[in-house]
């Protein structure tokens, strides 16, 4: 870690380089360690540590009387050396001055009080990331049945901060520790997972437990017809589908550029009344980030109200272009995705798992979503298959494995048939894990379209 | 390379180890509704050091060059094994390679690093006014990228090579609205374009400016054009889908490591497991599937790989037959364990790591569906019914990479040998072995083209990396289309 003085140190000789009108500079410091295993042992352990400069500065080529929009470049370098530093801004420069005028691009953002957040940033060592590792490996072969484990156990630290000419100073250091397991049974495998802020907390037995009772669990995978079923989503396949939702749905930019299911429906009922989604950066059950890659401040901001979408999710850009509220949900420059929620987080509701199960007359248990990807991007219809644990559920109990699906289902369908929201929610990655967290909780959703299956 | 010389030296005696010295330079440059949004220039650089020491691997890296650093770095590579070996059962063992010197440089006619930004901004803006041929065109956007990466390696075997690799593209792509529809058309492929090691003559090449109408038209006419058909007909597909779906059905289950279930906790295993090797019917006997990184202007064409072996050219799938994996050093010695075989197998050169910071995972060089015979043309002219799609849209395979489905852009029936009406929201879907034993044909060598794939995720941490694939257009008979 270099620590907020040295970078404030370091930004402010960028910023003091640069004549420019506007100037931004983005710091990163990164310290990164991951222990991989696969068939019961340990095959990849790396680690490194890097750094990231970002300059982006705004030329305004016209006077006041006549504006004609500001020249943007953006240069990046991994050096904070003096002559590094230079040359990056230098850079940047010499881009402004041969770009064309953006006629949006209003300002940077001006300083404001940031929310005060606690975190952790203690890291992994390679020991205690080995020692985690034979914890499953340990408890696989004692369980036998020709399982093998695989998995990762995954530790960062970040340091991240933004200052720009107007005077902004925004610093956030945070850790992560992620330990998950794949276990591969001869006919099935199971799925376990661990994020914690502090790599004290990891749970390397409790990670071992859930994937063994899913491989064990699903261990005779039977077939089953393609077709509607009821479902039941696992957080993790919840999460998964959500992850296309952030990127589509409250995101202003596709909003107003008519690219979005949203588009035109502010407003307006767009799922069940039982659906309630915010962004949450500030909830500290969650990883915590006190400011955007603006630097400017982030609060909680209700998207989706008992199913009506009340809000959108800006940046300094798209508020200024589109004369909104910014929300705090820049990405680092240059953006082309648009602002991004990334803490989502469901309002919970009261149902443990077991009690989504007995409601169940006929459906699917899904542990997890794979290769999801967008089919339609405009109906927010999402393509991918099951994995690492799918289950038939009757008269409320669950009666077998079955063979992995491939479904295309529409987000906003799905979320607006939602039969009971479920009462826990499990952390999962967003973005730069250290960064930003969802949670996300089970959902029982009346309807889900699979089209094919596959042969295991 | 005296530094990577250096870095070598501070090895202890009994080990093996690589480095890597690794400087990128990455020019972006993305235009939206006649606005230059993304103006970017980067560079990076850094230095990895792998060590394998009593058969159990250790990596660490840093981009910072000072004795100090690269002491701390060598050092902590070692504690990582010496960590890593108190946990392992298999020893890692490599294939004997002769240790390499050799250097080498991507041709190219025009360094796209010389060509001025005002030439760039000029044309991509130029490329993106003229796809507004109409107001219902809702976005237009032109793109273009550059990049060059130095790297030199350096192992305790005494190799020591130097490459330079240059690759860029462009493409643009518009987008049409109407009511809840929405349909896009890029051009001259999606997902960014056209990608290739070459200079910026292939940016020159592409014509984005003339081209860029017909976008705009086909975008705005998929508004009103019909819905794929939904059923189980002939498949024509273009070499640009093609490419992707050679991609994603050939290329990842044909690495090895992911067959030996080195991936199964992130990407997924495969199908074509190593009993399977030598026997498994892939695809018709039409189909023949090669591995090449020797291709001039492939994106996946390089000289050396990086653990240093040369590039080479080999089949994956001969005549139908799988015939062989992508491979590395390690995985071709359990591969000959696994096979009960004393071969002493080789890697074919597939290691590629995404950056300084990144162990080299194998990886698709360039994957190619070589050539058959005959035009597109006179593939159509020999389809009574069928429909054939391009350019693509949307993709996802299973995790051993078997149940696929794909959508494309568009599509356009053929009737009684002849182009019919524009299809909107096409997909097919299938299995890979069912699908490649349909294809009962494909078009010559003046149809094929290596389409560049830039944005191949794999591995944990996460590592993108280009790769390519030659395609000319292939029929597949019977496959089932339009289930969306």
């Amino acid at each position: 870690m270099l620590g907020e003085a040295k970078l404030k140190e370091i930004a402010k000789k960028v910023l003091g380089y640069s004549g420019a009108q506007e100037v931004e500079v983005l710091l990163f410091v990164t310290d990164h360690g991951l222990t991989r295993f696969a068939n019961s042992q340990i095959h990849q352990n790396v680690s490194s540590q890097d750094l990231g400069l970002s300059v982006r500065i705004i030329l305004d080529p016209t006077s006041r009387k006549a504006p004609r929009g500001k020249r943007i470049g953006v240069a990046s370098a991994n050096s904070f050396d003096e002559k590094e530093l230079k040359n990056v801004v230098a850079r940047a420069e010499v881009l402004a001055k041969n770009q064309k005028e953006d006629p949006h691009f209003v300002s940077l953002p001006k300083p404001q009080d940031l929310p005060k957040v606690e975190t952790s940033t203690e890291q992994a060592t390679p020991e205690q990331r080995a020692e985690a590792v034979a914890t499953i490996i340990k408890k696989v072969k004692e369980v036998g049945h020709g399982i093998v484990a695989s998995g990762a156990y995954d530790s960062s630290l970040s340091e991240v901060a933004v200052a720009n000419s107007h005077g902004v100073w925004a610093y956030h250091a945070a850790a992560a520790s992620d330990l998950s397991t794949i276990l591969l049974g001869p006919h099935s495998t199971g799925f376990g997972s661990d994020l914690q802020k502090d790599p004290a907390l990891i749970n390397a037995d409790l990670v071992a437990d859930r994937a063994l009772k899913k491989v064990l669990d699903g261990e005779d995978p039977k077939d089953i017809e393609p077709g509607e079923y009821e479902v039941i989503l696992e957080p993790q396949a919840v999460g998964e589908m959500m992850g296309f939702f952030a990127w589509l749905g409250p995101n202003a930019r596709m909003y107003h550029e008519q690219a979005s299911y949203f588009s035109g429906k502010l407003g307006e009922k767009v799922f069940g009344e039982n659906i309630t989604i915010v962004d949450d950066p500030l909830d500290e059950v969650g990883f915590v980030m006190p400011f955007d890659f603006e630097g400017f401040p982030k609060e909680r901001l209700v998207i989706v109200d008992s199913g009506r979408l009340v809000n959108l999710t800006y940046d300094s850009y798209n508020a200024g272009r589109f004369k909104a509220k910014n929300t705090g949900h820049a990405l680092p420059a240059p953006n082309t995705a648009g602002p991004i929620p990334l803490h989502l987080k469901f309002q919970p509701g009261i149902k443990s798992m077991r009690q989504m199960i007995k409601d169940v007359k006929k459906g699917l248990l899904v542990t997890r979503l794979w290769y999801v990807r967008f089919l339609n991007p405009r109906s927010m219809t999402i393509t991918g298959t099951t994995r690492d644990g799918t289950f038939l559920i009757e008269n409320g109990k669950i009666k077998h494995a079955v063979k992995n699906l491939r479904f295309n289902q529409s987000i906003p369908e799905a979320l607006s048939d939602v039969v009971s929201v479920g009462r826990d929610l499990v952390r999962l990655s967003s973005f730069e894990t250290e960064l930003g967290t969802n949670q996300m909780p089970a959902l029982h959703i009346g309807k889900w379209k699979f089209t094919s299956g596959t042969e295991f | 390379m005296r530094k990577a010389e250096e870095i070598i030296s501070k090895i202890p005696e009994g080990m093996y180890a690589d480095v890597r010295i690794v400087e990128r330079e990455a020019e972006s440059i993305a235009t939206k509704d006649g606005v230059v949004e993304a103006l970017e220039s980067s560079t990076s650089k850094g230095f990895g050091v792998r060590i394998l020491k009593d058969g159990a691997w250790g990596f660490a890296a840093s981009n910072d060059f000072s004795p100090n650093s690269i002491d701390r770095t060598v050092k902590l590579a070692i504690e990582i094994s010496e960590s890593s070996a108190k946990h392992i059962d298999h020893k890692t063992k490599l294939s004997s390679e002769k240790p390499v010197k050799g250097s080498y440089k991507t041709p190219v006619e025009i360094d796209p690093f010389t060509v001025p930004l005002e030439e760039k901004l000029e044309l991509l803006l130029a490329a993106d006014k003229a796809q507004r041929t109409d107001r219902k065109i809702v976005i237009s956007q032109a793109s273009y990228s550059g990049h060059k990466e130095k790297k030199v390696f350096a192992s305790t075997e005494g190799a020591l090579i130097d490459q330079e690799i240059i690759y860029c593209g462009a493409g643009i792509e518009a987008s049409a609205a109407e009511g809840s529809d929405f349909q896009n058309r890029s051009y001259p492929n999606s997902h960014g374009g056209q990608f290739a090691t070459r200079g910026y003559e292939l940016i020159r090449e592409m014509d984005l400016v003339s081209y860029a109408p017909r976008i705009g038209e086909e975008a705005m006419a998929l508004l009103t054009a019909d819905q794929c058909p939904t059923g189980e007909f002939d498949l024509i597909l273009d070499g640009n889908q093609l490419a992707l779906q050679i991609h994603e059905s050939c290329g990842h289950p044909t690495e090895l490591d992911r067959a030996l279930g080195y991936e199964a906790s992130y990407a997924g295993t495969s199908f074509m497991t190593p009993d399977q090797l030598g026997k498994m019917t892939y695809g018709s006997k039409i189909v023949n599937m090669t591995a090449d990184a020797t291709l001039p202007g492939g994106l996946g064409t390089f000289r050396y790989d990086d653990e240093g072996v040369p590039a080479q050219r080999v089949y994956l799938v001969r005549d139908g037959k799988f015939v062989e994996y992508l491979t590395s050093r390690e995985t071709a010695v359990e591969l000959d364990e696994i096979l009960g075989a004393s071969a002493g197998r080789h890697s074919n050169g597939a290691m590629r790591a995404s950056s300084w910071a990144r162990i080299p995972l194998i990886r698709m060089t360039n994957v190619n569906l070589e050539s058959g015979e005959g035009s597109l043309e006179d593939l159509i002219a020999d389809t009574e019914y069928g429909i054939f799609m391009s350019t693509n849209k949307s993709w996802s395979i299973d995790d051993r990479r078997l149940n696929f489905q794909f959508g494309t852009e568009i599509a356009w029936e053929i009737k009684d040998g002849k182009l019919g009406r524009m299809l909107k929201n096409p997909t097919y879907q299938g299995m890979t072995p069912q699908f490649w034993n349909s294809c009962d044909a494909i078009c010559g060598k003046d149809e094929w083209n290596i389409w560049g794939t830039p944005n191949c995720g794999k591995g944990q941490p996460s590592q993108v990396m280009y790769t390519g694939h030659g395609a000319s257009p292939a029929r597949f008979r019977k496959v089932k289309i339009g289930v969306a």
